[in-house]
């Protein structure tokens, strides 16, 4: 067993990499370790040669470590090492915890929160039901109350940062973020990747990623959503460093 | 730029099957290819002048269509293979022509004159649509007609009740306009020989209707009070009256053309009017409007019986008719092979009307050949006969229909334009558009589409309008229009492009896209750049096209072509970002511990 921040979400939390490392390691006390992109970034570019090149170094670190079975928290690391490993079982953090269960303090926390959550799916998983379901499940067992929309699901619309499409053609993806946004009612909308939760934060929404809600204090509707840090690249990368050590330090612990 | 095999072959698989510019089922019916689904939405918008336009784009005769067409369209309207409930098609149109048509919205250019000559015998459909277009081309036409009227079976076949005849006359004028010449009351084969025409014109187009009724070999049918359809229905057409009929008037036939027959008997004074039919009541060949409006007016059916003997009298008139009760119309082939048992029964009738068919009468002293039912022998494509100069259109040719007349006709026409410009006669041109076809749409329907009443109209009231000749339906009002407008549900396909933003900045459909690339080679690589990669394309077209991966394929090969970078300027700083992302400074593996 090991866990896999990705890029993004160590980028954006530290902290909640941390904590549900160190979930994880109370039930699987053998847990490693791997932080590397899984290169969907260049394979989306369409260099493909340099992915395969990319994807072999993350998969060398994979086996240095004997690794059998990754965990991962982010739909394009699941897509990536689940279409391109051949030896390397991947599984979801949220078809996981369904099955481990969440910590006892956790469990109806949210049961007071006046907010009402849209739910982003993510657009590359459209098709993974369990993904969904465990995302479902994870906000009921927490308390917290959710809005499905025409949009859910296999129905999901692309938060606009897919396929690279920012740079190359930043008008273009606002419109795609504001259009993600419109299809929810709410002004709160809890997500799972956190590239996904700063498309929507760029947009207005109130933004939470569902490790925010799982580890964090309790959301109520008139406090802010935390601070889009993807969008500075500085901040970033400092998060990026911290996870790193987060995931040397949880797995020696 | 060189693209891998698998784009393009990704890229002409979408480009052929794509839906996106497929036509919608009226207009696939249409034979004239009327922009259904644009005028009906016009209308929605209370842009009644944009409407009529976008119909006369198509049809010289927004208004008699309106009234009379037999609206193919409709049978195929996706409310009607759903529910059963057509959107009004044709009602809506006459709506628009109603609100809207003045001449002055008229396009009555013509072409530069080509100094050739062409002659059209018969001012019905085929014949005036075929003088328009190629009065457009820029040919001098002449039309002949042995009536004094225009408008031909519209004019005496199509009763005066369901079509005013001011509306044909003013519809017509259009192809004086267009300096179209009128030869009327002059008959080809008698007044003109054929052979004469083909001397002076350089071509002929020939559309002469089918205008022979036929009446069967039944026992008694010499007996005075006997008539044909066609003779019936002209005669009360041109006069109002029908002398020689009596009060009690049976007309045999389960068409259209009986039911025309049938409602025009009361307006000439009938006492008692009857419709027998060989066909049960719910398999009569006519259309259930006209089938419910006969009943309206009290029509007495008597259907599954075929005429065994007309009995006279004495004089030799007619006092009755035997009938046999029908055991099927089919044989077990489909022919039309009735068979009767032995029952019988007689009415009391002093005058029968065969509604049972019309035939192409040969005005061409044997010069066409011709086949069943006397249509002339053409090549279905061209409409080319047997004599080089001279095309056949319309009835003549193998229509039923006014609007299928059109369409002969702007066929007949477009041959012998090319023949007047010495050029072949079929290349080029894409047949199946020429007619009505089927479209490839399938698409589900839209979401929340409910089942919607068709609006009714505004009748006159059986009992009032079944005495005269004056319109018997008085056409929509506004709020009609609009609420029958509403009920379109628009059909197309384009279901990727509700949900893909980035497509819709470079084309309409996929099919643009693609498609450009295939004519091209090439593709501005900003395109294949902005796709998300998000799958909602596939997810929503039927026909589960994979067009992020054919944009993924595409930026492949800039890739391959741009040694191995991205072409897009934006994406520099992300080459770093990525090269950091897998760094020793930010990347590690850990080994876990028992
Ligand atoms: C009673 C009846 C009701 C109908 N109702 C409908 C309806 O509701 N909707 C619909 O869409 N269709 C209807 N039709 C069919 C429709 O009228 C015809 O399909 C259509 O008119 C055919 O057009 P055409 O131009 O081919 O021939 P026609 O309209 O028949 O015109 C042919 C013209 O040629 C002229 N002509 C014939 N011989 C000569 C000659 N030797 N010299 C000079 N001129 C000649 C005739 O006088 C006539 O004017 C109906 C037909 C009938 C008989
Ligand atoms: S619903 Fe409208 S667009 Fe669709 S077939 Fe009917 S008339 Fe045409
Ligand atoms: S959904 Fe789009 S790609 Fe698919 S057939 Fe329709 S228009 Fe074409
Ligand atoms: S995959 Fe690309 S083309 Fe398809 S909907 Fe998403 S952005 Fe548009």
């Amino acid at each position: 067993m090991g866990f896999m921040p990705g890029c993004s979400l160590p980028s954006y939390t530290p902290e909640g990499v941390k904590k549900t490392m160190e979930y994880l390691k109370q039930i699987y006390p053998d847990l490693g370790g791997v932080q590397k992109c899984c290169g969907k970034g260049t394979k989306a570019l369409g260099q493909e040669e340099k992915f395969k090149e990319r994807f072999a170094g993350l998969q060398k670190d994979i086996d240095d470590v004997g690794i059998e079975t990754m965990i991962v928290a982010c739909q394009n690391c699941y897509k990536t090492i689940k279409e391109t490993s051949d030896h390397t079982d991947v599984e979801s953090l949220w078809t996981l915890l369904p099955k481990i269960g969440l910590p006892e303090e956790v469990r109806g926390k949210a049961k007071d929160s006046d907010v009402v959550f849209g739910i982003h799916d993510s657009c590359s998983t459209r098709y993974e039901k369990e993904i969904q379901d465990g995302i479902r499940w994870i906000m009921s067992e927490l308390g917290y109350r959710v809005e499905e929309t025409e949009h859910s699901r296999e129905n999901a619309r692309c938060c606009g940062f897919g396929g690279m499409i920012v740079p190359a053609n930043p008008d273009l993806a606002t419109r795609v973020m504001k259009r993600r946004a419109d299809d929810f009612e709410s002004d709160h909308v809890v997500v799972y990747c956190a590239a996904c939760r700063s498309s929507m934060m760029k947009v207005g929404k109130k933004a939470f990623h569902i490790l925010d809600l799982l580890w964090g204090p309790v959301v109520y509707n008139e406090e802010p959503a935390p601070e889009d840090v993807l969008s500075s690249p500085a901040k970033s990368w400092i998060n990026r460093y911290k996870s790193k050590h987060a995931v040397r330090q949880v797995v020696k612990a | 730029m060189e693209f891998k095999k698998n784009v393009w072959e990704q890229a002409s698989h979408i480009t052929d099957g794509c839906m996106g510019h497929e036509d919608a089922f009226c207009t696939a019916a249409c034979p004239m290819h009327t922009d259904v689904k644009k005028y009906i939405a016009q209308i929605g918008k209370g842009d009644y002048e944009g409407a009529l336009k976008t119909i006369r784009e198509k049809l010289f005769l927004p208004n008699t269509l309106g009234r009379i067409c037999a609206h193919p369209c409709e049978t195929d309207c996706r409310r009607n293979t759903e529910f059963g409930q057509p959107l009004s098609v044709a009602g809506l149109k006459r709506f628009a022509a109603e609100r809207a048509d003045r001449k002055e919205l008229w396009e009555d250019s013509v072409g530069e004159p080509t100094g050739k000559r062409v002659a059209v015998i018969g001012a019905g459909p085929a014949g005036a649509q075929a003088a328009i277009d190629l009065r457009k081309a820029g040919h001098e036409v002449v039309i002949y007609d042995k009536l004094h009227v225009v408008g031909g079976m519209m004019r005496v076949g199509i009763p005066e009740y369901r079509l005013p005849r001011e509306v044909i006359d003013f519809e017509y004028s259009y192809l004086v306009d267009l300096g179209v010449e009128f030869k009327m009351g002059v008959e080809i084969g008698k007044d003109v020989t054929f052979s004469q025409l083909r001397e002076d014109y350089d071509s002929v187009i020939v559309a002469n209707g089918a205008h022979k009724g036929t009446i069967p070999p039944v026992p008694g049918k010499d007996a005075e009070g006997v008539f044909n359809a066609v003779d019936y229905l002209k005669d009360i057409s041109l006069t109002h009256k029908f002398p020689k009929a009596g009060k009690k008037i049976a007309v045999i036939g389960g068409g259209d053309v009986a039911m025309d027959c049938a409602r025009s008997s009361w307006r000439i004074g009938a006492e008692e009017v009857l419709l027998i039919s060989l066909e049960e009541l719910e398999n009569l060949p006519a259309s259930q409007e006209e089938i419910d409006e006969s009943q309206e007016e009290d029509v007495q059916f008597i259907n599954g019986w075929g005429t065994d003997e007309i009995l006279k009298d004495k004089a030799g008139k007619v006092k009755g008719l035997r009938l046999k009760k029908v055991l099927s119309v089919f044989d077990e082939n489909g022919r039309f092979a009735p068979q009767f048992s032995e029952e019988t029964q007689e009415v009391k009738i002093d005058t029968v009307v065969f509604a049972t068919g019309q035939q192409v009468e040969d005005i061409t002293d044997g010069q066409l050949e011709q086949k069943g039912g006397g249509r002339y022998v053409t090549d279905p494509d061209t409409l080319a006969t047997n004599l080089p100069d001279v095309f056949a259109a319309g009835d003549a040719s193998g229509g039923a229909i006014v609007v299928q007349a059109m369409a002969l006709g702007r066929k007949a026409a477009a041959s012998a334009d090319r023949f007047l410009k010495e050029k072949d006669l079929a290349e080029g041109r894409n047949f199946k558009l020429e007619y009505s076809f089927e479209t490839r749409l399938d698409v589900p329907l839209p979401k929340g589409t409910e089942n919607l009443p068709r609006t009714s109209g505004n009748h006159r009231s059986a009992k009032e309008r079944k005495r005269d000749f004056k319109a018997f339906d008085l056409g929509y009002t506004d709020e009609q229009a609009q609420k029958e407008a509403s009920r379109c549900l628009q059909c197309e396909c384009k279901l990727c492009m509700t949900e893909c933003l980035m497509m819709n900045d470079y084309g309409e459909c996929p099919q643009d896209i693609f498609g450009e690339f295939l004519e091209k080679g090439e593709i501005d690589p900003i395109i294949p750049y902005s796709c998300n990669m998000c799958g909602g394309c596939t997810h929503v077209c039927p026909n589960d096209y994979k067009i992020g991966e054919t944009f993924m394929g595409m930026r492949k090969d800039f890739i391959l072509h741009n040694d191995g970078k991205s072409p897009m300027d934006g994406h520099k700083a992300i080459e770093v970002h990525q090269k950091l992302g897998f760094s020793k400074i930010f990347c590690t593996k850990v080994k876990g511990v028992k």
